[in-house]
């Protein structure tokens, strides 16, 4: 009974739960493919770069990392660990990276390539290829070329540009990347057809791309709604419905249509005033990826008032572009996915803050969504998920007056996040947020 | 006779007070542009007439200002550059030129941006590939910092100024090579002590005078006869940074260090830039693809359809190979400096890739804190038990 009135603290879209099953769904259906031998990629998380790419050339693609975050949560990660360490990689590696290493080294070291018969969901079968990325932090393609040691299966690092924010508005300099994203992934379709040994279908490229970015506007718009006071979808909606925009998980159409529907959804309680949590007392932005194996603790602090509005930039789709003009799928593809870094660029150009996408987005999402704080989750074993949180930290009451909460967590150790210790500390960090919401009106700021 | 006031005794001297030069040269009106990175070409920077100063972390200084802005688990010799910074150590700086090298570079560049004002910073981004489109981005990189930095200067560069300024740079390259020559001998004729406390004068004086200063330093060693004792075993060192004869000195205790393939040995120095008719061309390859650091992904042939493990490691660690016999070295540490991903990444294949040649490796970690220096050294002296 407990439970149940917990549960309806927070008011679920239904439009969510579709998305969120077909997240279910597809996995099910993709690990069913691969089992039956359909030719399956391993990909790092990309930014949209490659995976239109590989989805139209109908392939199966597993995430490594998100396959790390399912065996930490199932138990199983322990026994890579320990033999990635055994190996000799270095212990404070990435942690997904080493129990994918563990788990690589055991499938094709003992079971000559089959799936280990421990693996949770189903497993991840051998590869036909890597796709590795620069985005976001140096393991994501340092990991997958040291798997060479158990497979002999190419890696393709795909290249994610990221400039400073002033020296992108250098003469030129914007073009420059469009055209390496572009040369780029049409070397990568050389890539893929070479390896599978047939030809890109352009059309269905160009439907891909298209639907990918259809969707991503929408997505936009939905997360623009949130802004709206009492905010009418809470964090843990953007986390259950964001993978099928980010990873384009299923059914493209079949994800459009949910979207829609979310979209609906959402602009209908905005017009109807209702909020996502009963009473709204505290908006909050969230940084980096949650707790997933203690979600519940979301519902302890909306009994307190406290509505999660707004999350990490790597996690919310690109601020749209007008990109009908361009016929190229793989230039709209392209011009797109710099968007994820490089959207946010002009406005902190004028802001001065040179850390374009470091932190710049929580400066416009604190001060756009209107957040009395910050929840910050750094992810011990992910460097890049918490190199920037102090420095975010720094910044947000530096500029803005909004101060944060820090919560250590981990993608592999899963106790390290520590619930209670949350909840123990939400009530001073309550008076802090009621303190700087006085500073901030005597400043002049208007929330 | 010996002038002590030239050669090893100078080059110790820098190395003791870095930073001397540069603000004597600066009281006389020189400009001084800091860089923490060896991809940033320092060409660009003499061509100018400007004085290129290498940013170090300082190993005996606990971090607490970079605390501020960076996590503890983060690479500790970027949050000790940072935090010299933030104490203004480095304050005599006109402007500093950060790269995209890898992702803690890139990182600490947006904070360094942000907390220190100084009246010139670039940051040049830098593809993870050598791929022929990348290579094209990265030389459109080069050309903006030319004319950022041409813009700082008030001047504008002239393909013969940035030729001449490779010759010089050449030069110095070529002369460290020929410093590392003298490590060929049994016993070495200069120690890895001696070699670090020259190269890291280098990075802090300008070119003309780090050459000047290693003709001194090769006639004095060539001459000497107070040169390093024979040890028991002739080692090549493999790090991303060392930058600390502290470190090196627990190597030498029980080893001669013959080779430091690293940032504060001959990694900036092993090939030329090549003098190509748009000087930026010769510029864009040798900073992309000459300077052998793990951060960068480099595979047997370019889009590779199948994987061929020893073909890929002899891409990565070909080099080193070859140094290993030229030098003759009798075992391998790989230096591993905590949270630094890039090359931790490398270490069970860099051990497979020596093991194929038949030296005996090892890597050790440590976290640029004088504290890690006596579990250093404990590891360092298990090792050389092992081959000597
Ligand atoms: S460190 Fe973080 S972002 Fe990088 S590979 Fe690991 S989980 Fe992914
Ligand atoms: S290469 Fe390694 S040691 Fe050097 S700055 Fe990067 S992370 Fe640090």
């Amino acid at each position: 009974m407990a439970d149940e009135a917990k549960k309806k603290v927070i008011n679920r879209l239904k439009s969510m739960y579709p998305l969120r099953a077909k997240v279910d769904e597809t996995y099910l259906k993709s690990v069913e493919a691969m089992r039956a031998g359909k030719p399956t990629v391993w990909a790092m998380l990309n930014f949209y770069y490659g995976d239109p790419i590989i989805k139209a050339m109908d392939l199966e693609v597993v995430y490594p990392e998100n396959y790390g975050a399912a065996m930490a949560a199932m138990g199983v990660a322990q026994s890579y660990l320990d033999r990635a360490d055994a190996e000799g990689f270095p212990t404070h590696l990435c942690g997904y990276s080493r129990a994918n290493l563990g788990y690589t080294s055991r499938m094709m070291k003992e079971l000559t390539g089959k799936i280990p018969p421990e693996a949770p969901l189903g497993g991840m079968p051998k590869p036909i290829f890597l796709m590795a990325s620069t985005a976001v932090c140096d393991a994501r393609y340092k990991w997958f070329q040291a798997l060479g040691r158990y497979m002999d299966v190419p890696v393709w690092t795909f290249e994610a540009p990221i400039p400073g924010v002033k020296e992108l508005f250098m003469e030129g300099s914007y073009e420059r990347m469009v055209d390496l994203g572009v040369k780029h992934a049409r070397e990568f379709v050389v890539f893929v057809e070479r390896v599978l040994g047939k030809k890109m279908d352009w059309d269905r490229l160009s439907e891909t791309v298209d639907l990918m970015i259809e969707i991503n506007e929408l997505w936009h718009e939905t997360n623009e709604l949130r802004k709206a006071k009492p905010c009418p979808m809470h964090g843990r909606d953007f986390w259950s419905s964001m993978s099928p925009a980010l990873f384009l998980m299923g059914d493209l159409k079949d994800s459009l249509q949910c979207f829609r529907n979310m979209y609906d959804e959402v602009k209908y309680r905005v017009d109807n005033h209702i909020g996502a949590i009963a009473q709204e007392k505290y908006r909050l932005l969230f940084a980096e990826l949650p707790p997933w194996h203690s979600l519940g603790f979301f519902n302890r602090l909306a009994e307190r008032g406290w509505n999660f509005v707004v999350e990490s930039f790597g996690y919310h789709p690109p601020i749209p572009l007008d990109l009908n003009g361009f016929s190229d799928p793989l230039e709209r593809l392209t011009r797109f996915s710099l968007q994820v870094y490089v959207g946010y660029y002009r406005d902190a150009l004028e802001q001065n803050v040179p850390a374009g996408s470091f932190a710049y987005p929580y400066l416009k999402y604190a001060r756009e969504w209107k957040c009395d704080g910050a929840f910050l989750h750094p992810l011990i074993s992910c460097r890049s998920a918490s190199t920037h949180l102090p420095y975010v930290s720094n910044v947000l009451m530096e500029r803005l007056k909004v101060p944060s909460l820090t919560i250590e967590g981990d993608i592999v150790d899963l106790r390290l996040f520590d619930p209670e210790d949350a909840i123990s500390k939400a009530e001073p960090f309550e008076e802090t947020m009621e303190h700087y919401r006085r500073i901030r009106r005597q400043e002049g700021l208007d929330w | 006779m010996i002038d002590k006031s030239k050669g090893l005794s100078k080059a110790k001297e820098v190395y003791a007070n870095r930073s001397h030069r540069v603000k004597e040269l600066k009281a006389e009106g020189k400009k001084i542009i800091g860089y923490p990175c060896m991809y940033v070409p320092l060409e660009i920077i003499t061509a100018l007439d400007l004085i290129s100063y290498r940013t170090c972390g300082d190993m005996a200084e606990p971090v607490t200002e970079a605390d501020r802005a960076l996590p503890t688990a983060f690479c500790p010799i970027m949050r000790s550059c940072l935090d010299c910074a933030l104490k203004a150590k480095d304050d005599f700086l006109d402007g500093i030129v950060t790269t995209h090298s890898c992702d803690p570079q890139e990182k600490t560049a947006r904070v360094w941006e942000s907390y220190i004002n100084y009246s010139y910073f670039h940051f040049i981004d830098m593809p993870g590939t050598l791929r022929p489109e990348a290579l094209e981005y990265y030389r459109g990189q080069i050309n903006d910092f030319k004319k950022s930095l041409e813009s700082f200067a008030g001047k504008e560069l002239s393909s013969e100024k940035v030729k001449a300024a490779i010759r010089l740079h050449n030069r110095q390259r070529a002369l460290v090579r020929e410093l590392y020559e003298l490590t060929k001998p049994e016993p070495p004729l200069i120690s890895g002590t001696e070699i670090l406390q020259v190269v890291k004068a280098l990075m802090s004086l300008p070119v003309a005078e780090g050459n000047e200063l290693l003709d001194q330093v090769i006639s004095e060693v060539k001459g000497r006869t107070d040169g390093p004792q024979k040890k028991p075993a002739r080692l090549l060192v493999w790090s991303s940074t060392l930058d600390d004869i502290d470190i090196m000195q627990i190597f030498e205790a029980g080893a001669n260090v013959v080779m430091d393939e690293s940032c504060g040995g001959i990694r900036a120095y092993r090939a030329d830039v090549k003098l190509t008719d748009d000087p930026l061309d010769g510029l864009t390859h040798y900073y992309a693809t000459e300077i052998t650091c793990a951060r960068t992904f480099r595979e047997a042939a370019f889009g590779e359809a199948r994987k061929d493990y020893m073909a890929d490691l002899e891409s990565r660690f070909g080099h080193l190979k070859h140094i290993a016999k030229e030098w003759n070295a009798d075992g391998a540490i790989f230096l591993l400096v905590r949270y630094c991903d890039p090359f931790a990444f490398e270490m069970p294949s860099l051990k497979d890739y020596f093991d194929s040649f038949g030296i005996p490796s090892t890597y050790i970690e440590y976290d640029y804190t004088q504290g890690s220096l006596a579990p250093l050294r404990t590891r360092v002296e298990a090792f050389l038990e092992t081959i000597s």
